[in-house]
């Protein structure tokens, strides 16, 4: 792979990561909910676009939408147990519900569409890429960056008017734990807690559906909690509740997990090692940014009335 | 498989989620925080005895001991240096906090040892044979030291002065404080005890199976649930939940749904109907759901809070 195309890959990963990195910041950053599963959005959309386009044969659009209101539907009924309780039980509720997403796709392995898809343990093949055959191979990269741009483009937008509406100021008081001011003033707590949830299932869906059609496989082991936890040192780096801190974070992140991948061709190290290592430098980063910087790099505004 | 062996590896899964879960219940009684790194520290227990065992040739025993008190003391460092400087913060941010702590443990452990699974030098195991069950001596010391671990827990908190200061302290930390308890010592005794109780748990998990870096984050669902089923915070609901939840795994893999459904032979449809193996860790999730839906503060909860 190129320098040039490697620099390409790293601006689609980009994307797609920070569509993700809204989508949680939208949940925890602006609604403090702390969702440990976001992967699991990521996993639906993918799978549910391979099975819309694959499968099914309808074109990415279909896959697109399709993959954003499966796994947004599926935010909102995870949702729904943990509503009206603290905000720990979220944690723990969401990470299950993503390693029964993943369990599900890695233990179903129901043919459809006549043998195209076959899911199950080894993952699925020849998802197709959209409009490929208009662009030569070179060109594809950069048409498919186009595509991710408009999505994060799209997310970043849709996000930033829900979190500057008076929706978001909810959000806001909710995430103070100021539920009794919230109710107090009338607004119904677990209803916006339940459309957070939804609005973050669709963005991670998107993010999955982005994911699939660039990687044209995708199998369960790629969807592990790991990627969760990647997002959240996006957010919590990039800084929470606040959407271009969200962005930013994920370029960082980005860079900094992607560019390490070469250091084993400098330092005698083993692939497996390395991964561990950067794996150990995310968490102690999270740590870090905790203690120290409690509000990320880039702060949040919070504007007086 | 017999009822009476599907009894005994409930109970056994029982014991080894027990000690876990109680550590767990008891940090977040005291910190109000749940703390994501629980199973990571089970799992630096287990690999710490793995080295004194395989490594040093220690025998098994000693090295269970050893590396649950080093463990123990490793929490206390973590607290010192993490977790300490977080105390008033919400519950949500030092929740953040412990799921970085638990990366890094986990991470660490894999790049020194490798992703693989490895076994303790113990002899194999000759089980005891009966026509209706068998069980290893293994088996049976787990279930030995998972019911110990429970009474010694229970003397500690009623008959000690440690144990008065700790409910003291979870129940109102500024009244604790206020009559002369040292809560930040009383915080470092519970560290010390949940930590070393739940690499304990580990390094026993670790003997009947294997130990893996990823062992600690394979049992933090059903040891949340366990915690919370019995009622976050509450150590004896904690025994209860992991009792709930041993069964609850073992025999949701061994009933007949298709005899359930249709009656036991009375509906005139028969099929036969299993939860297929590879969902096993699922039973506990929807558990977890059925209970946060039912009876959310568990099934001993206390009134308060919500």
């Amino acid at each position: 792979m190129g320098f040039f195309n490697f620099l390409i890959y790293l601006a689609i990963m980009m994307g797609i990561y920070g569509i993700l990195s809204l989508s949680l910041n939208l949940q925890y950053g602006f609604t403090g909910l702390a969702n440990f599963g976001q992967v699991g959005f990521f996993c639906l959309g993918a799978y549910i676009t391979t099975i819309i386009t694959l499968a099914f044969g309808m074109p990415f659009i279909l896959g697109l939408f399709g993959s954003m209101a499966i796994a947004g539907l599926f935010g909102y009924i995870i949702a729904i147990p943990t509503a009206d309780l603290r905000e720990d039980y979220w944690a723990i509720v969401t990470l299950a519900s993503a390693e029964i997403v993943r369990m599900f796709f890695l233990n179903e392995d129901w043919v459809v569409g006549g043998g195209v898809y076959r899911g199950g343990a080894f993952g699925v093949g020849g998802i197709p890429q959209p409009f490929k055959s208009h662009f030569s191979a070179q060109a594809y990269p950069f048409f498919y960056f186009a595509i991710v741009l408009v999505c994060l483009l799209a997310a970043y937008l849709i996000i930033n008017k829900l979190t500057r509406s008076p929706f978001g100021r909810v959000l806001k008081s909710i995430r103070e734990g100021e539920d009794r001011l919230a109710q107090a003033m009338g607004k119904d707590v677990k209803g916006f807690r339940l459309k957070t949830m939804a609005v973050g299932g669709m963005f991670g869906g998107l993010a999955g559906c982005l994911w699939a059609h660039y990687y044209g496989f995708i199998s369960p082991n790629q969807f592990l909690p790991l990627e969760t936890f990647i997002v959240w040192a996006m957010v919590i780096v990039g800084g929470k509740g606040n959407n271009r801190g969200s962005v930013f974070g994920a370029v960082i992140i980005i860079i900094f997990y992607h560019s390490t991948r070469y250091l084993k061709d400098y330092i005698p190290i083993e692939e497996v090692t390395l991964a561990s290592l950067r794996m150990v430098a995310i968490g102690i980063l999270i740590v870090i940014v905790m203690l120290f910087m409690k509000e990320g790099i880039i702060k949040e505004k919070k504007p007086i009335y | 498989m017999t009822l009476i062996q599907v009894i005994i590896n409930s109970i056994i899964r029982a014991s080894e989620l027990s000690l876990l879960a109680l550590g767990l219940t008891i940090v977040y009684d005291i910190l109000k925080f749940a703390n994501f790194a629980h199973t990571e520290l089970a799992m630096i227990g287990a690999y710490l005895a793995f080295l004194l065992n395989v490594g040093l040739g220690i025998s098994i025993v000693p090295a269970a001991i050893i590396a649950s008190i080093a463990t123990g003391f490793l929490s206390i460092l973590i607290d010192r240096a993490v977790f300490r400087r977080m105390r008033g913060s919400i519950g949500i941010v030092v929740m953040v906090t412990s799921m970085g702590v638990g990366i890094a443990l986990r991470n660490t452990v894999r790049a020194i040892w490798g992703p693989d699974a490895r076994n303790y030098a113990v002899p194999l195991q000759k089980p005891l044979i009966t026509p209706w069950f068998r069980i290893t001596q293994l088996q049976i010391w787990i279930i030995i030291v998972g019911v110990l671990a429970m009474v010694a827990f229970y003397i500690l908190l009623h008959y000690t002065t440690l144990g008065k200061a700790m409910r003291a302290s979870s129940d109102d930390p500024d009244l604790a404080q206020a009559s002369g308890i040292a809560t930040e010592k009383i915080i470092t005794y519970v560290w010390f005890i949940a930590i070393s109780f739940a690499s304990l748990g580990g390094i026993l998990i670790g003997m009947e199976t294997y130990v893996q870096p990823y062992m600690g984050f394979a049992i933090i669902i059903p040891v949340f649930c366990a915690a919370i089923m019995g009622g976050i915070g509450n150590p004896y609901g904690a025994m209860l939940g992991a009792l709930v939840l041993g069964f609850a795994e073992n025999f949701g893999l061994y009933i007949n749904f298709g005899k359930v459904l249709n009656l036991g032979g009375l509906l005139p449809f028969s099929k036969d109907l299993f939860i297929p193996t590879g969902y096993k860790p699922a039973i506990s999730f929807v558990i977890l759901i059925v209970v946060l839906l039912v009876r959310p503060r568990g099934i001993l909860g206390k009134k308060k809070e919500g």
